[in-house]
Formats: structure tokens, sequence, C-alpha cells
């Protein structure tokens, strides 16, 4: 229903450091992307309708921390989350695709989203979702054998991957191997209690980021998702990156 | 000795012969820096012979099989009319690399042709998803993530609709 943040001219959208996401400024400030699809809600998310000066009107989405990692890495200050307007996005770990609708939203109609799911549950209301974004591929497999899918899936730029899986590293390098470009980024969120719950998370967000450096990775930032995630972090890297650009950017 | 890759995209199978090997060698390595650069990764692999897909229907067929490692009569008549024959009794002077070796494994069982599947033949075809749209001269850009798109739709909604061996499917 209404209420919350609506009321366009009392509320201003500004363009975020990350290209694609923006900051409504309101009573309160939230985090916003603009709608691919204007007039529809993914998740009953709320909606905020904004009119340009020439009248025309654009619709943003309200992107919550408390239900999006990427929102809560966003939000936790990570350099750069690399998925933009444009990008080709693999998504692992899709789950009913609310996180994937604004992704969407991100990348525009230029880019696009390989959005992975095997729980058919999920799956269900992730193709529902994609039939109304076509720049969503919605792909029900386990992210666990890309072969499976490496028909339905072309060289990206960037792959997200949040399966809560002890394996997610080996599941990430599996992935890249296929599909990433060389050069190419990642962004990976951790919950610590799905890999080892019996050390304390700062030791298993080390050794994870050991296990994503034997798989060609190299992790650049690492942010904690506090205060809307426990014991997560995010970890965002380059894969297989230019041995030239490295010794450049080192000089 | 020649040798061949296998190429499954979502609009259709490719094959694509691999020259120059004794240059590169079998080494990852030197593909790797191969690969990036299209001039050169250009000259080193070739398009032999590229099969669309009839229709929606027949794109989904070849997509479920491909994904259980199973050859279908239409990827069986295209690779034995594009690749080399394979005589009785001879050692053939070719292999085919693919992506998958259980694919492998029924195509050499059902036409006798050499099959292998490796690091180097991985890094041979992440060339070729990289740069695929050069090589079909018919693809525009964007013409691939829309044969994708469809064929993703229907592969996805069959998993979701019918599926025997999962329990949360629910029954109305």
């Amino acid at each position: 229903g209404r209420g919350g943040m609506k009321g366009g001219s009392k509320v201003l959208v500004e363009p975020h450091r990350h290209a694609g996401v923006f900051i409504a400024k309101g009573k309160e400030d939230a985090l916003v992307t603009k709608n691919l699809v204007p007039g529809e809600a993914v998740y009953n998310e709320k909606r905020i309708s904004v009119q340009n000066e020439d009248g025309t009107k654009v619709e943003y989405r309200v992107w919550n921390p408390f239900r999006s990692k990427l929102a809560a890495a966003i939000l936790g200050g990570v350099d750069n989350i690399w998925i933009k307007p444009g990008a080709k996005v693999l998504y692992l770990g899709a789950a009913s695709g609310t996180t994937v609708s604004h992704v969407s939203d991100l990348v525009g109609p230029e880019g696009c989203v390989y959005a992975v799911e095997f729980s058919h549950r999920s799956g269900r209301d992730l193709v529902n979702m994609a039939k109304k974004r076509t720049n969503v591929i919605p792909i029900i497999e386990d992210a666990r054998h890309p072969a499976k899918y490496r028909m339905l899936v072309g060289m990206v730029d960037v792959i997200f991957s949040d399966v809560a899986q002890p394996d997610q590293a080996r599941i990430l390098g599996l992935n890249a191997s296929y599909f990433l470009k060389s050069g190419g980024h990642f962004v990976i969120s951790i919950k610590a209690n799905c890999i080892d719950s019996t050390v304390p998370a700062e030791a298993v967000f080390q050794n994870e980021v050991k296990k994503l450096q034997q798989e060609q990775f190299k992790p650049a930032e690492q942010v904690t998702l506090e205060p809307f995630e426990r014991d997560h972090a995010c970890v965002v890297g380059g894969y297989r990156m230019p041995k030239k650009a490295k010794a450049a950017t080192a000089a | 000795m020649a040798m061949y890759v296998l190429h499954e995209s979502s609009s259709g199978y490719a094959l694509l012969e691999v020259h120059g090997l004794d240059e590169i060698g079998q080494n990852t390595e030197a593909v790797r820096t191969s690969v990036s650069d299209l001039s050169r990764f250009g000259r080193v692999v070739q398009l032999t012979a590229f099969h669309p897909f009839e229709s929606a229907l027949d794109a989904l067929n070849q997509v479920n099989a491909v994904s259980e490692g199973v050859m279908t009569d239409e990827l069986r008549s295209f690779l034995e009319l594009n690749l080399p024959k394979v005589k009785e009794g001879k050692k053939p002077k070719f292999s085919l690399g693919l992506a998958e070796p259980k694919l492998g494994s029924h195509i050499f069982e059902a036409t006798k042709i050499p099959c292998q599947s490796n690091e180097f033949v991985l890094e041979l075809l992440r060339g070729v998803r990289q740069h695929f749209d050069r090589f079909i001269k018919d693809l525009k850009p964007g013409d691939l993530e829309k044969s994708q798109l469809g064929l993703a739709h229907s592969y996805s909604r069959a998993k979701v609709k019918f599926n025997v061996n999962r329990v949360d499917n629910m029954v109305i």
C-alpha cells in the first residue's frame, strides 16, 4: 500500500557513487534503483516516482539492505561493485530474484543478468520475475555443474555469488573458468556459519580469501555486512588479472 | 595431428579447427595469452562449420541432451559430415576437443571419433565463447543473448514444472 517514501516533489533522487545506483533523499535516505519496468513492484517493495523538470516521470524502487547482501555491501562502503550499466553479470544463488531484480535495474537494457538458482521453489518466482524483465536470463540448474548450463551463458564481466555453501570458493572458481573474462571481476558474499561454525568469523573469511587466491582470483577488498547481516563479509576482486597492469599499479 | 573443438551455443553447434598447435604447444599458459588477443586467436582457431538449430523445440531438445552429456542424432550427423572420416582399422589423424568428457565418451562409443576434454581444450573454448559473434558472421550483436533468453526460459520452465526428483514441487 501507500505510505513511507512517497510523495513526488518532497523526495529528491541523486546518483550514488556507483553508476546505476541512486539515493532517494526524503525524511530518511534510501538506496534505490531505476525501475526497468515502471508500474511494477517485484516483491512488494516501495516505489518512488519523481517528476523531472520537463514533466516526464521516472520511477525508482527502494532497495532494502536487510533483504539484499549487495545493497548491504554498498551501504557498507564497498569501493567498487563492478556491476554497472551495460555489464553482463552471472549471478549464482539467485533465490527468488529480489536482488537479481535490482541488478537488472542497475545494468539496464544494454546489460544482462544470467541468474542461476537450483531450488525449484524459488526458481518458480525467479522465472516469473524474468518474464517481465527481458535482461534477466533465468537458469534453474546446480551452480556446482556449470557444464550443464554452458549453452545458456555467454562470457561475462562480473560474477556475483551468494550460494552459502562450504565449497563456494570452488563453485565460483569453476564458473569463472567457463564464463568470466580474463580481467573480469567477482563479488562473493560469505556467511561464516555456512562454511565453519566452529572458528571465529574473521578466520573463516581469511581462509576463504586464501582459497579464492588459489582459483586465480585476486581479492582486492573485503567489507563486513554489519549491521544488516551478522558474521557476513563481502569480498570483491579480479580474475586472471594481467601481469603488466599489476606492475603499472605497483610503480 | 589436426585438432577440432566443438562449441555448443544457444543458437547452434559450431565446429572449429585449431591451427598452429606446434607453435603454441599443448601449453595452457600460451593459449591463455593468445585467447585474449583476438587477432592472434582468430589465426589459431577457425570456423569449420556451424549448424543452426531449426526451431525453439529443436534447441530445447539439444540443450537437454548436452546438459546430460548425451549425443543427439543431429549432433552426430553434424560431426560425421564435417569431421574427417574415421576409417576402420586405421588410427584417426585428428581429435575432437569437448567441454565435457561424458559427452565425449558417448560420441566416441557411437562414432569412433577420438575425443578429449582437458584444461587445454577448456582454455580454447573460453576463447571461442568470448569471440563467438566474430566467428559466426550472420550473428548480429544481441542475437546470441536473445537466443539464450528464449532457450533459458524454456529449459528452466520445464525444470520447474516437471521434476520427479524434487520433493518441493507443489501439487495443485
